[in-house]
């Protein structure tokens, strides 16, 4: 059983995600890890000095879920005020990095957003989407006052813990305790296109979004203590299906 | 082989890079062109993830055993090696390789490839993926062939980069996660069309691809709208087991 087992493959990157969870379940605090311990991880690898998690619903545009501090709190309302900044492009585009607000770039990119927060003492942000393929859960937002480029491992940690953070909020919030170390969450990325295959045949079987098939998917793996590929991969070979609230509609015979 | 044809290719990447085009389905073109153009059986594009990782984005077929052939060298194979190296790895005779890429080298065999190329992408100093080549045959790949396949794959890099300022690491990430993104999202279409239709998901693809040509509309945009439920494609005749 190795669902949990990140250690098969590129050792770089089993390296990478074990080191970061450890930082991750370091700041649960030997609670159950919710996503401002992810953020809060995500501000200390990346070296920034503040962070936010925005998650976008159906009912509202973009709601707070965590900001590490005041400034972040302050540049994630001047975000939610003006509907403008890197932050806002990043719920819908690509990872947006501003190394430096300063620059004429951006301010005629973000004309007001851009002043307003180089006057909050901001000088870099860096936003990072939180998307698995079309669903959008939200962005992680990265504040630093002094200007500067993200160096190439402290991108690739925020981009690891970008996933992780999708990860915490697809799954049932008690569900990775910081009282065991292997207990990180399966990655939301490319890495098993059978699973986002599988997520767009269950959004038909149960007439639900992507969003919640998904949940359903992780959370049916999760139940069976199985791998979610493994899962994915039997609901795309049409073996299994799964019924209302999650229940396996098993499809022999 | 012939002139007219690789001319042709090379006009067609650079009519398509003037426009406005959807930067997955312009890689799953140039890996149909790389098949027709060297000869070789199959090929496949994998991106970096900029967490160490390789990531499939297209492949000339998107037969599943084909594509997991791909994914794995994810883990191991000529693919990684050639991502980690910058270089071209070439490897004639893949049943001389069982030591070195032991799974990779069993699922080439499973789906009988016996020879493997694996081509850089690379951005300056930095290697942001790699054009990978299968044949059923084994040999090596002459010169001139292996001199178009580099061409196709710097070309890949200028398409993914577009035409976008590209000494900025900003907008190399932008664009790199977003092919990724993209990628997922055709996978959710597929999904959604395969269940919708009743097909399995490598026909789900096809369709979806028709689709969006005859509409004129991008791949990814069409998949967004699938996946959001604000676009349903008409079932076709294969539909009929379909609630």
């Amino acid at each position: 059983m190795d669902r949990n087992n990140p250690g098969r493959g590129d050792p770089m990157t089993a390296d990478r995600r074990r080191r970061l969870w450890a930082v991750v379940v370091d700041a649960a605090r030997g609670g159950a890890v919710a996503v401002d311990h992810v953020c809060a991880a995500a501000v200390s690898v990346a070296g920034v000095d503040s962070g936010a998690v925005a998650v976008i619903l159906d009912a509202t545009p973009r709601e707070l879920v965590c900001a590490t501090d005041r400034t972040a709190l302050e540049l994630e309302d001047l975000t939610l005020t003006l509907g403008e900044g890197p932050c806002v492009d990043a719920t819908t585009g690509g990872p947006v990095l501003v190394g430096d607000l300063t620059v004429p770039e951006c301010r005629n990119r973000w004309p007001v957003f851009a002043p307003a927060a180089v006057l909050a003492g901001t000088g870099a942000v860096f936003a990072l989407p939180l998307r698995v393929g079309g669903i959008r859960l939200g962005v992680l937002d990265l504040y630093r006052a002094c200007a500067g480029d993200l160096g190439a491992e402290q991108l690739a940690d925020a981009l690891v813990l970008a996933d992780t953070a999708c990860a915490v909020l697809l799954d049932d919030a008690t569900r990775h305790g910081a009282d065991r170390d292997d207990q990180w969450p399966e990655r939301t990325g490319l890495h098993h296109p059978e699973v986002h295959q599988a997520t767009g045949m269950i959004t038909v079987q149960l007439g639900v979004p992507a969003a919640v098939a998904l949940i359903r998917l992780r959370a049916y793996a999760y139940s069976q203590d199985r791998r979610l590929r493994d899962v994915a991969a039997d609901v795309v070979a049409r073996r299994l299906g799964l019924g209302p609230a999650g229940t396996a509609d098993d499809r022999h015979g | 082989m012939a002139e007219t044809p690789l001319a042709d290719v090379f006009v067609e990447m650079a009519d398509t890079l003037i426009d406005d085009f959807d930067v997955i389905e312009f890689l799953h073109v140039l890996t149909e062109r790389c098949v027709e153009l060297l000869g070789v059986s199959a090929a496949g594009l994998l991106l970096t993830d900029q967490r160490d990782t390789l990531q499939v984005v297209a492949a000339s077929s998107e037969r599943t055993r084909l594509l997991e052939l791909f994914q794995l060298q994810t883990d191991q194979g000529p693919c990684l090696d050639c991502f980690h190296t910058g270089q071209p790895v070439s490897v004639a005779d893949l049943t001389l390789t069982t030591a070195r890429w032991p799974r990779f080298t069993a699922a080439a065999a499973e789906v009988g490839f016996a020879a493997v190329h694996a081509l850089p992408m690379r951005l300056r100093s930095e290697v942001i993926g790699a054009l990978n080549l299968f044949d059923v045959q084994p040999g090596a790949i002459d010169g001139d062939k292996l001199r178009i396949g580099q061409a196709l794959a710097d070309v890949a890099t200028i398409g993914l980069l577009q035409h976008r300022a590209i000494h900025q690491r900003d907008i190399l990430t932008e664009q790199l996660q977003t092919a990724l993104n993209s990628r997922v999202l055709i996978e959710q279409a597929k999904g959604i069309l395969a269940e919708r239709l009743q097909v399995d998901v490598g026909q789900a693809f096809a369709i979806l691809r028709d689709s969006a040509r005859s509409r004129n509309r991008r791949l990814s945009e069409l998949s967004q709208a699938i996946v959001d439920g604000s676009e349903q494609l008409a079932p076709g005749p294969v539909a009929n087991r379909s609630g």
